[in-house]
């Protein structure tokens, strides 16, 4: 520690903190304009400047000044107060002033510090910039005139996206922020940049005009898309969204969103939104009262009693989950799941045979501090893009080695000096094992306390390095490296990430990486982690509270098979749409058409619910109050901004009054649902809502103990003979099927497409934004072309977003399709 | 450029990131500037954002983001020289060459240049011709070098005129 006094104060720090940070600890505040919490010191703007007793003649700059023991500042004097303001001068000669005009008034650091400082006319004249503003892209608009090179947004893009937009360019006079040969902005549309543009040359366009900054209410709440869980401020006003604002002070997220966070909310308030019950009449949905609707669903789903099938989907809030379950027990059926192909099997059956848990064993920020990552799948970016961040500071900041295991590449590979197991696809599970026998074999393995080595030795008599790397393609001496840093590195994390697009060998995946985080050590150990992330907001949530199967029951695939040969009587569908996003939809249609009854409960009228007997408009994320739980175990809390359009409803108030109307009794809000579901939740009996503040409560602390430590062999894949293959995955831009009603997302990718590496693209002769056709086993789809680097030769890849694409005509849950391809 | 050219130079680095200026300074004396096809490349070689590349060579005068001639002619035209009739030099290397200070002549054989000081003030006035120093200059020593250059070009043309 350190001591040092400031403006008379004594205060004690931290060896590394700045002089800026202490003087924050001890409440006192000096004004910065390039100093941002999250990103390295920098010393740009000069406007921190501060007299320190020890270093009399000149002025330090506070937020780049390591504070050191004894110093005396003084933040505020005649002679500071004069710098500063001769600062702000030469920063208005070039600035044009649009305040009036400019969305950033009324919360502007630039604005703000010219009014605290006085600084009515300038002495020095200049000319103001006329540079050209860029409004091509319809997410992020910047208007360079404004700017005043605090580098933020290039820093921001760098150190913590890693995608590296904006750099300075020129010199002198002439430098200024701009994109790579001053194109319009063509990236991932994170709105970083404009989360930290202190002045209004960086906005978000979709907010243009729409208010002041003071007129709004702003309301913490979470994201409705990911397992991620990032803190989301609703900036409402007129009952409706209007912006995601800037908050780096609550929840897991540091600030930092993606796309969908910052620009995907605006589903929410949509006009396809339901506003009202639907009830088939004559073969048409027609509208109808909540009393008709409700009592011909209580109707329907008595009659049906145990052959009812229920399907929740994992953004439902842990409460509304926990009604879920009291409806499936109050219609007598165990008959209930949370998602489609049962792609969590790899946490609820893979991570509780080996470690007798069902959720990830440490927390993300833990990440930033591990020395070895191993990411199964480059797609964990896109599904999870702010944990990807963590990622990327890790690598980028503390010298992690980021190894990837992915049958393409992606932004983790391009991260620096990430290494990639680039692998024939669904061979992932192959790799794995030979690290394990690599471990084993070299007596790395730390195998004190661990049940069933010896079997699994045994086990992996095929999956020598040498033999894996011929098969998978990957370089055998890559294999061994990656599998010695994480078992001898301190702190070391393995990612997995599962989700709807990925099915196949989902529990394999589980098991073999829980037998790694075994062998490495890894599991349970402070500071490192097994990361098994769900794809929605609450897919934990819906785990932890086993909206699973009973014992002997159908699960999500048995229920549609069940159904599809006519022996479901009722389907209850809240929050999914299965048409779209379940593999099969063949299976999905057959099964919606065999049963008699089916109700879908949603925000939109999706594919699913067109099918339906009775549609119950449901509320988003925006409208609630409830917990969820995110895929490091956070639960956090729900608030609503806004109230539901028309007549819909909470799911919790849905859930509610259809289990009066089965005569079961419901707990009265969702603070009593909470009580009664921690006191029946493994993990939550200790948690109270009290107990769940602003950066929400870790069930089971930052760090799970295993249950037990138990190896369990699993066989690896087989690669498919095809001169093509699709895989099928998730798109950074959009989210399950709900961000195709968010304009943000839309705005960037719109349309299905279907990606080709370079090499194949040369070959096919095929160009961006061809029509291609895909032939396989189910049938034929077709999209537009998208040629990237990503894909090695004979792998393409599809994003499972998109109904028009019917990629689950093709998709029935494999690891890759073999397809035909044509023009 | 050639494509094949650019991979050499990059492997002679390793690929490495770190030597992403040493990379382009091999690019701009192999090739005279730097075309944006070789910085797309070095850019996916090496995976570094192509902003940052944007900035490096932006930065620094060395580099070129726009075709320069074959023989690269600097003037000094710092005080030292200036005095000692640096203007002069200049008007002759633009009568023999055609080409401006700060310009490139379309056949891309000159490239003109001023610099303020080459650190040699006892010398001037200084030209420095495809890093060649000449030293305490008059007009006519200047036009002999440069007449002598501009004349390997033409023969250089109308000999292959001639082949063809």
């Amino acid at each position: 520690m350190v001591n040092l006094t400031i403006d008379g104060k004594e205060v004690k720090v931290g060896k590394t903190a700045t002089i800026y940070e202490a003087a924050k600890e001890a409440g006192v505040h000096i004004p910065v304009l390039c100093y941002a919490k999250k990103l390295l010191p920098y010393g740009a703007c000069r406007i921190c400047l501060v007299e320190v007793e020890q270093m009399k003649g000149r002025l330090i700059p506070s937020c780049t000044t390591p504070a050191t023991e004894g110093m005396v500042v003084t933040t505020m004097s005649d002679e500071i107060r004069k710098v500063r303001k001769t600062v702000l001068e030469f920063l208005l000669v070039n600035h044009v002033i649009e305040c009036p005009v400019c969305d950033k008034g009324g919360e502007c650091d630039l604005q703000d510090l010219t009014y605290e400082y006085e600084v009515i006319s300038n002495r020095f004249e200049g000319e103001k910039f006329d540079l050209p503003k860029d409004e091509i892209n319809p997410l992020i608009e910047r208007n360079m005139n404004r700017c005043v090179l605090c580098g933020k947004c290039a820093r921001v893009c760098d150190e913590v996206v890693g995608y590296g937009s904006y750099s300075f360019i020129n010199r002198g006079f002439e430098t200024k922020i701009a994109t790579a040969f001053d194109r319009g902005l063509n990236c991932e549309f994170c709105g970083q940049c404009v989360s930290m543009c202190p002045v209004g040359a960086i906005l978000p366009r979709p907010f243009k005009f729409k208010a002041r900054p003071w007129q709004l209410k702003e309301v913490n709440s979470v994201c409705g898309y990911c397992g991620n869980g990032c803190t989301v401020t609703l900036g409402t006003k007129d009952n409706e969204v209007q912006t995601i604002r800037f908050n780096d002070k609550t929840g897991v997220n540091d600030g930092n969103l993606c796309i969908r966070g910052r620009f995907g909310a605006s589903y929410v308030n949509s006009d396809k939104r339901l506003t009202s019950p639907l009830i088939r009449k004559n073969g048409e949905l027609v509208e109808a009262s909540w009393e008709e609707a409700l009592e011909t669903v209580a109707t329907g789903l008595r009659d049906a009693g145990s052959s009812t099938g229920i399907l929740s989907g994992a953004r439902l809030t842990n409460e509304e989950l926990f009604l879920v379950k009291g409806l499936a027990k109050a219609v007598g059926t165990g008959n209930l799941d949370h998602s489609g192909g049962e792609c969590y099997k790899g946490v609820t059956q893979g991570l509780q045979e080996t470690l007798g848990l069902q959720a990830s064993t440490a927390t993300f920020p833990q990440v930033e501090n591990a020395k070895a990552i191993l990411a199964i799948r480059t797609d964990f970016y896109e599904t999870h893009p702010v944990f990807g961040m963590v990622v990327n500071q890790a690598v980028k900041r503390n010298d992690a080695q980021l190894t990837v295991i992915g049958d393409k590449q992606g932004k983790l590979t391009r991260m620096p000096h990430a290494r990639t197991l680039q692998h024939k696809p669904g061979l992932e599970v192959n790799i794995l094992n030979a690290m394990c026998r690599f471990l084993l074999d070299e007596g790395l393995a730390k195998i004190d306390g661990l049940q069933g080595v010896e079997e699994l030795k045994v086990a992996l008599a095929d999956y020598s390095v040498d033999a894996v790397a011929a098969a998978a393609g990957v370089d055998a001496a890559a294999i061994k490296q990656t599998a010695r840093e994480l078992a001898t590195v301190e702190n070391a994390a393995i990612l997995l990430a599962y989700g709807l697009p990925y099915t196949a060998n989902s529990r394999e995946l589980g098991l073999a990486a829980a037998n790694l985080s075994l062998l490495t050590g890894i599991a349970g150990r402070a500071g490192s982690g097994l990361y098994l992330c769900g794809e929605k907001s609450n897919s934990q949530g819906a785990i932890d509270l086993q909206i699973l199967p009973a014992a002997g029951a159908l699960g999500a695939s048995g229920m549609l098979k069940a159904a599809s040969e006519g022996k479901l009587k009722a389907l209850y569908v809240a929050a999914e749409d299965m048409l779209v996003s379940y593999p099969d939809k063949s299976l999905v249609e057959k099964a919606l058409e065999k049963t008699s009854f089916v109700v879908v409960q949603d925000i939109f009228l999706s594919e699913t619910a067109r099918k339906a007997d009775v549609v119950l408009p449901a509320a988003s994320f925006a409208e609630k109050s409830g917990t969820v739980t995110n895929a490091e175990r956070r639960i956090q809390r729900l608030n609503p901004g806004i109230k539901s359009p028309g007549q819909a409803k909470s799911d919790f108030a849905i859930f509610q009054a259809l289990l009066s109307a089965l005569g079961a009794t419901a707990p009265a809000d969702e603070a009593a649902a909470f009580a009664e579901l921690s006191a029946a939740t493994s993990g939550y009996e200790m948690v109270s809502l009290d107990m769940v503040g602003d950066q929400g409560y870790v069930w089971g602390s930052d760090n799970l103990a295993p249950e037990m430590r138990n190896l369990v062999a699993v066989a690896g894949g087989k690669a498919i003979e095809a001169k093509y293959q699709l895989v099928v995955g998730s798109s950074l831009y959009h989210s399950g099927t709900t961000s195709l009603h968010a304009k943000g997302p839309m705005a960037v990718v719109a349309e299905p497409y279907i990606e080709f590496g370079r090499e194949d693209a040369a070959e096919l002769k095929v160009v961006d934004g061809d029509l291609v056709k895909i032939k396989a086993a189910g049938g034929v789809i077709s999209a537009k072309a998208k040629v990237d680097r990503r894909l090695p030769k004979g792998v393409l890849f599809a994003p499972y977003h998109f109904g028009a694409l019917d990629l689950n005509r093709i998709y029935h849950g494999q690891a890759a399709i073999a397809v035909e391809v044509s023009k | 450029m050639d494509i094949g050219k650019i991979d050499q130079i990059i492997d002679k680095h390793d690929g490495e990131a770190s030597s992403l200026i040493q990379i382009l300074l091999d690019i701009q004396s192999e090739n005279h500037w730097l075309p944006k096809e070789a910085l797309t490349r070095v850019g996916e070689k090496l995976e570094v954002p192509m902003s940052r590349i944007q900035h490096i060579t932006t930065f620094y005068k060395h580099f070129s983001l726009s075709p320069k001639g074959k023989h690269e002619v600097h003037v000094c035209v710092g005080t030292a020289c200036h005095v000692r009739g640096a203007e002069r030099i200049l008007d002759t290397v633009q009568e023999v060459t055609g080409v401006g200070a700060g310009e490139t002549d379309p056949d891309l054989n000159f490239s003109v240049e001023t610099v303020s000081c080459l650190g040699c003030c006892a010398l001037g006035p200084v030209i420095v011709v495809d890093g060649e120093i000449h030293g305490n200059v008059e007009q006519a020593e200047t036009a002999a070098v440069l007449t002598e250059l501009k004349q390997a070009e033409t023969d250089e043309v109308m000999q292959q005129c001639a082949c063809e």
